[in-house]
C-alpha cells in the first residue's frame, strides 16, 4: 500500500530555506552592488509574474480537466491544486515592489508629469488608482476561485458525493472564464504597459501560451520529484506520455503565436510597432534568438518521436529547459523596456533572486501536498487515471 | 480500459455490432424519400442560379458585380472566408478531437469531413473567380513559364493557394482512409452485383486483417497529428491576406488564433444545422445523440466566447494604440453607416452563444438547431464587417464610398450553397454518413451495453 | 508445402482475444485475423512490430518542407530577385508559410501512400474474403491446417479456443 499523505521533510525544508536566503542575498549584493533600482525592481517583478503564472496554470491544469470532464489526470490534480497555494504570496510581493517605488521604475507612465502626447491619451486607462483596483480585482478573483476549488475538491474526497463532483465543476468553469479574462488584461497591466507606447492585440494570448507551456512542465517536474521520493507511484508512463504530448503541442502553439505576432509586425513594418523588436534585436539578439531555440527547437525535437515523450529522462530535462526558456522569454518582454539595453544584464542578481523564488514557490507548494491526501481518492474519475492506457 | 460508471454511454439503444452496420447503411439502400428529392431540386435550382452568375462573371466581367474603386472586396472575399471557416469543423473533429480522445466525434466525424471538403471546395471558387478568367486559374500555381517569372512568395494571397490547396488533398486522404474500411463493409452487404462492383472498386480491396487495422490506426493518428497544425494554419494564412496590410481594422496581430476560433465556431454551428435535421432525416437519432449535440455546443461556447474576447480586444486596442485611424475605423465599423451589419454580428456572435451556459438549452435539440442558424448568419456579417467596413472608408475621404452587392454576386453565393447543399445530399446516399467500424470499437466502451469492471 | 489452411470465426472481440491468446500458447500458426473493427490489444497478441510508418512522415515532412524553403530562397535571390515592399530578397518569415504547407502536404502524401502500397491496396484490387461478415460482425482467425494428419488437433484446439464455424479450405 502506497503512502498516501506526503511529509514535508526537513531536508526539503533545509533546501527550500537555502534557495531563498541565496535569494535574498543576490537582492542585497544587487543593492551593494549599486546595480540599480531599475534592475532590481525589474527582477522581482519578473519573479513574483512568473511564479504566480506558475500557480494560476496548477489550478487552470485542474479546472480546465474538471469541465471537460477528463479522468486520466485525477491522480495528479492535487499538484496542481498546491501549486495553486501560490498565487496570494506572488500578488503580495508584486503589490510590495509596486508599493515601494516599483511603480516608478517599472512604468513610464506613471510619471504623470511629464507624458507625451499618445501616454496621454491612454491615461484613462494607465493610471495608478484604476491600475490597483485591477490588481485586485484580479488577485481576489484569483485566490477566491482557487481556494474554492481546492475546498470543494477536498470535500469531494471526504464525502464522494456527485454533489461535489458538480460543484468542482461549476467552480472551475468560473476560474477558466475568469482566467481568461484576467491572464489577458493583466498581461496589459504588467508586461506590455512597460513599453507603453506599443501595443499589439496578440499579446495576451501570446503571454498566456507562454505561462500554459511553463505551468504544464512544472506540473511534471513536481510529479516526478514526488516519484522519486516514493509517492504517487500510480502515476506511470501513460502520465507522462501525456504531459509530453501538452508540453510537445504547447510549444508549438507558443511558437506559432510568437511567429503570428512577429511575422505580422515584420511584415506591415509599421514604424511605432517595429521599434519593439527592433530594439530586441539589436540590443537584445542573443536572448532573442535563443528564447525561440530554447522554447520551440529543443521540445520539438526532443519530444517528437512517441518514445521520447514516455520516459522521464527525456521529459524532466525538457521540463526544466522550457521553465528555464520561458523564464528568458519573459525577460525580453521586460528588460528592454523596464531596464534598458544599458543596465540590463544577467548575472548573480537574476540568478540569485530566480533561485530564491523557486526555492519559496517549493516550499509553499510542498507544503499545501503535506496538508491534504495526495490522491482525491473519492473523485469519480480517480479510478479511470489509475487504470490509465491507451493506445496512442 | 476502465470507465467510470457516471459517463453517459455515447450510444444509445441495446445493439450488437451487426445492428450497428444495418442502422448506419440504412440511409444509403432503397430509393431516396421524398424529403430528399425535395431538398435536391431545391439545392440543384440554387446551384442553377450559381451557374447563370458565372456565366455572367466569366461574359461580361467582373464589372456584373458592386465593387468599385474603394471597395475593391465584397461579398466574395466574405463568401470565401465564411465557406474556408466552415470548412474548419470537419478536420478539426477528426484531427484535433482524435488526439484529445474525444470518443463522441466517432459518430460526426465523416459527415462534417465531407462538409469539410464541400466547404472548401465552395471556399476556393471565390478567388479563382474573381480573378474574373476560371481557365487561367492555372497561373496561380508556381510552375516555369515562357514569361520566365515565378509567383510572388511574399505575398499571403500566393500562401493561401498553398494552405487551401494542401488543406483540401490532405482532408481529402484523410477522409478517405477513414472511409476505405466502411466501403468493405458495404461491398461485402452489397446485395447488387452492380454495387458489389463499385465498391469493391473504392474499396481498395479491403480486408480488415489485423495488421492492416494496426497500420491504419497509426495512419489516421500521424494524419491527425499532421491535420491538426493545419487546420490551425489554414485560416492563419488566411487572415494573413489581411493582417499583414496596413489597412486600419485588418492590420492587428490578434487575427490568426481569432480567425482560426472563429472558423472552428462556425464550422461547428455547420456542423450542427446539418447533422440535426439529417440524424432526424436519416434516423440515426441513437447515433448522434443528445449528448453529442451538447458536446459540440460546448465547443461553440468554447470557440464563441474566445471570438468575443477578441472582439473586444480589438476593440479596445485600437483605442489604447493612440491610432486615429485604427480608432477611427472601430468607431465606424459600431456606429458608421453598416453599424447594423456589426450589431448583427456582436449578437448573433457574442450573445447567442451565450444562451448555452444553461443546460436547458445546451441540451434542447431545437434551441440549438436556431442558435447554430445564429451563428451561421453572424459569422458571415463577421467577415462582411471586416472586409468592407475597413475598405468602403480610406484614408481620403474622398473616395469614400458605398457597397452593394449586384444580383450576380448574390447569384454566386446562393450557388455555393446550392453546391454545398446538392453535394451534401449526394453524400449521404453513397457513402456511410457514420463511420461504421470507428462507432463499433468505440461501442463496448461507452455504449449501453458496456460491460462492468474492466477487461484489458 | 501444404497450403491448406482452417478459418473460423468468433462473434465478440473479448472472446477472440482469449481465443487468440489460447491458439498461441497451444502453438497453433495464426496466419491472419480479420476484424470489423481494430481491436484493441490484437496486435500485441499476435505480436506485431510497433509501426514505423512514422517515419516515413517525418522523413516526407522534412524533405517537403526543405523543397519548400529552398525553392522559394531560389526564385527570390537566383532566378528572379525582385523587390517586394523593401524586404530583403531572402525574407526568411514569409517562407515559412509555405515551407509548412510544403512539409504537411509531403508528409501526409508520404505516408498514405506508403501505406497503401504496403498493403497492396489499390484501385479494383481483388482480395480474397473469407467471410463476407468479417467486416460486419465477425472475427475471423485464418490459421494453418499443417500437415493432412495435423489439421483435426488444429480444429479441436480451435473449438476448445472457442471459436466457430471451423472450416477446411485448401
Amino acid at each position: 500500500m502506497e503512502n498516501i499523505t506526503f511529509k514535508l521533510t526537513k531536508k526539503l525544508k533545509t533546501i527550500g530555506f537555502v534557495m531563498v536566503a541565496i535569494g535574498l542575498l543576490a537582492l542585497a549584493y544587487g543593492f551593494i552592488a549599486g546595480l540599480g533600482g531599475d534592475r532590481i525592481v525589474a527582477n522581482l517583478h519578473l519573479n513574483s509574474f512568473y511564479f504566480t503564472s506558475l500557480g494560476l496554470i496548477g489550478m487552470f491544469f485542474v479546472a480546465v480537466h474538471a469541465i471537460s470532464e477528463s479522468g486520466w489526470q485525477v491522480s495528479m490534480q492535487r499538484v496542481g491544486e498546491a501549486m495553486s497555494l501560490f498565487i496570494p504570496i506572488g500578488g503580495i510581493i508584486m503589490l510590495l515592489v509596486f508599493v515601494f517605488g516599483g511603480m516608478h521604475h517599472l512604468f513610464e507612465w506613471t510619471h504623470t508629469e511629464h507624458l507625451d502626447e499618445i501616454l496621454l491619451g491612454k491615461v484613462a486607462y494607465l493610471n495608478q488608482p484604476f491600475f490597483y483596483v485591477r490588481f485586485a480585482v484580479f488577485f481576489a478573483g484569483w485566490t477566491v476561485l482557487a481556494w474554492m476549488i481546492r475546498k470543494t475538491s477536498r470535500e469531494l474526497d471526504i464525502n464522494g458525493d456527485i454533489k461535489y463532483f458538480n460543484k468542482l465543476r461549476k467552480y472551475s468553469a468560473f476560474y477558466v472564464v475568469f482566467l481568461a479574462v484576467s491572464s489577458v488584461v493583466s498581461s496589459w497591466d504588467w508586461l506590455m504597459s512597460i513599453d507603453a507606447h506599443w501595443f499589439s492585440t496578440l499579446y495576451g494570448w501570446y503571454v498566456f501560451s507562454s505561462m500554459l507551456v511553463t505551468g504544464f512542465s512544472v506540473i511534471v517536474i513536481f510529479t516526478y520529484i514526488l516519484k522519486r521520493m516514493g509517492y504517487m507511484q500510480h502515476v506511470n508512463d501513460e502520465h507522462i506520455h501525456d504531459m509530453g504530448k501538452y508540453m510537445f503541442a504547447l510549444s508549438i502553439f507558443w511558437a506559432y503565436l510568437w511567429f503570428s505576432q512577429y511575422m505580422l509586425i515584420w511584415y506591415a513594418n509599421i514604424p511605432e510597432e517595429t521599434i519593439y523588436f527592433y530594439e530586441r534585436i539589436k540590443h537584445f539578439d542573443t536572448i532573442f534568438y535563443w528564447n525561440l531555440i530554447v522554447n520551440f527547437a529543443i521540445p520539438f525535437l526532443l519530444l517528437m518521436t512517441r518514445n521520447s515523450k514516455r520516459v522521464s529522462s527525456v521529459v524532466i530535462p525538457v521540463a526544466v529547459i522550457i521553465f528555464i526558456g520561458h523564464w528568458m522569454d519573459l525577460y525580453q518582454l521586460i528588460m528592454p523596456g523596464a531596464v534598458g539595453y544599458e543596465a540590463a544584464g544577467i548575472g548573480f542578481l537574476e540568478i540569485g533572486v530566480t533561485i530564491g523564488f523557486t526555492g519559496l514557490f517549493m516550499l509553499v507548494t510542498f507544503f499545501g501536498l503535506s496538508k491534504v491526501p495526495l490522491v482525491p481518492k473519492n473523485h469519480p474519475f480517480y479510478e479511470e487515471s489509475l487504470h490509465y492506457h491507451t493506445n496512442y | 480500459m476502465y470507465v467510470s460508471p457516471i459517463r453517459e454511454p455515447l450510444i444509445r439503444g441495446e445493439k450488437d455490432y451487426s445492428q450497428v452496420t444495418k442502422d448506419i447503411l440504412a440511409p444509403m439502400a432503397g430509393k431516396p424519400t421524398r424529403y430528399w428529392y425535395m431538398g435536391i431540386t431545391l439545392s440543384s435550382a440554387a446551384l442553377l442560379f450559381g451557374a447563370w452568375a458565372t456565366f455572367m462573371t466569366m461574359y461580361y466581367g467582373i464589372g456584373t458585380w458592386g465593387l468599385n474603386k474603394t471597395v475593391g472586396w465584397g461579398w466574395d472575399i466574405t463568401n470565401f472566408v465564411w465557406w474556408v471557416g466552415i470548412g474548419h469543423a470537419g478536420t478539426f473533429i477528426s484531427a484535433i478531437l482524435l488526439l484529445f480522445r474525444q470518443k463522441w466525434r466517432t459518430s460526426i466525424n465523416r459527415s462534417a469531413e465531407a462538409m469539410t471538403l464541400i466547404a472548401v471546395a465552395c471556399a476556393g471558387f471565390f478567388p479563382l473567380i474573381h480573378m474574373g478568367r476560371l481557365l487561367l486559374g492555372f497561373f496561380i500555381f508556381p510552375y516555369p513559364n515562357t514569361r520566365a517569372l515565378w509567383v510572388n512568395f511574399n505575398s499571403p494571397l500566393l500562401w493561401d493557394v498553398f494552405a487551401i490547396s494542401t488543406y483540401l488533398l490532405v482532408s481529402l486522404i484523410f477522409w478517405y482512409v477513414g472511409l476505405i474500411p466502411d466501403l468493405g463493409t458495404v461491398r461485402d452487404k452489397a446485395t447488387t452485383k452492380i454495387r458489389k462492383a463499385i465498391y469493391g472498386f473504392l474499396s481498395f480491396g479491403w480486408t480488415g486483417s489485423v495488421k492492416q487495422w494496426s497500420r491504419h490506426e497509426t495512419v489516421s493518428l500521424i494524419l491527425a497529428g499532421l491535420a491538426a497544425p493545419l487546420v490551425l494554419s489554414v485560416h492563419t494564412i488566411v487572415s494573413f491576406d489581411f493582417a499583414t496590410s496596413v489597412i486600419p481594422g485588418w492590420h492587428t496581430t490578434i487575427f490568426p488564433p481569432y480567425f482560426v476560433s472563429g472558423a472552428v465556431f462556425s464550422g461547428f454551428a455547420m456542423v450542427l444545422t446539418l447533422l440535426i435535421v439529417a440524424r432526424k432525416a436519416l434516423g440515426l437519432e441513437e447515433y448522434i445523440t443528445v449528448n453529442h449535440i451538447e458536446s459540440m455546443n460546448k465547443v461553440i461556447i468554447l470557440t464563441g466566447s474566445i471570438v468575443g474576447i477578441a472582439y473586444i480586444t480589438e476593440f479596445f486596442m485600437a483605442w489604447y494604440s493612440g491610432v486615429e485611424y485604427e480608432q477611427y475605423a472601430f468607431l465606424n465599423r459600431a456606429f458608421g453607416p453598416y453599424a447594423w451589419a456589426y450589431w448583427i454580428m456582436m449578437t448573433c456572435n457574442v450573445v447567442t452563444p451565450q444562451l448555452f451556459w444553461f443546460k436547458k438549452i445546451r441540451t434542447s435539440v431545437v434551441a440549438t438547431f436556431i442558435i447554430s442558424i445564429f451563428v451561421n448568419i453572424g459569422m458571415w456579417f463577421e467577415r462582411f464587417v471586416i472586409v468592407v467596413t475597413s475598405l468602403h472608408r480610406d484614408f481620403l475621404p474622398s473616395s469614400w464610398v458605398m457597397y452593394k452587392p449586384s444580383l450576380v454576386e448574390v447569384g454566386l453565393y446562393v450557388g455555393t450553397l446550392g453546391l454545398f447543399f446538392t453535394l451534401f445530399l449526394l453524400f449521404i446516399r453513397v457513402f456511410p454518413v457514420i463511420a461504421i467500424a470507428e462507432v463499433k470499437s468505440v461501442l463496448k466502451s461507452t455504449g449501453s451495453f458496456k460491460k462492468t469492471g474492466h477487461h484489458e | 508445402m501444404n497450403k491448406s489452411y482452417i478459418t473460423a470465426y468468433y462473434t465478440d472481440d473479448d472472446d477472440l482475444l482469449k481465443g487468440i491468446r489460447q491458439l498461441k500458447e497451444k502453438g497453433v500458426e495464426i496466419i491472419d485475423v480479420m476484424t470489423p473493427f481494430p481491436v484493441h490489444g490484437l496486435d500485441k497478441a499476435i505480436g506485431l512490430r510497433r509501426s514505423r510508418l512514422s517515419r516515413v512522415a517525418f522523413w516526407g515532412g522534412t524533405i517537403g518542407a526543405l523543397i519548400g524553403f529552398f525553392f522559394q530562397a531560389w526564385v527570390f535571390t537566383k532566378a528572379y530577385p525582385l523587390n517586394f515592399g523593401g524586404k530583403p530578397y531572402l525574407s526568411v518569415p514569409s517562407f515559412m508559410p509555405v515551407a509548412f504547407e510544403m512539409a504537411v502536404l509531403f508528409a501526409a502524401f508520404s505516408i498514405v501512400f506508403a501505406y497503401l502500397i504496403y498493403f497492396k491496396l489499390t484501385p479494383g484490387a481483388k482480395p480474397v474474403i473469407h467471410d463476407e461478415r468479417s467486416t460486419d460482425d465477425r472475427f475471423l482467425v485464418v490459421v494453418k491446417a499443417g500437415e493432412p494428419g495435423e489439421s483435426a488437433s488444429i480444429e479441436k484446439a480451435l473449438s476448445e479456443a472457442g471459436a466457430e464455424g471451423i472450416k477446411l479450405k485448401a
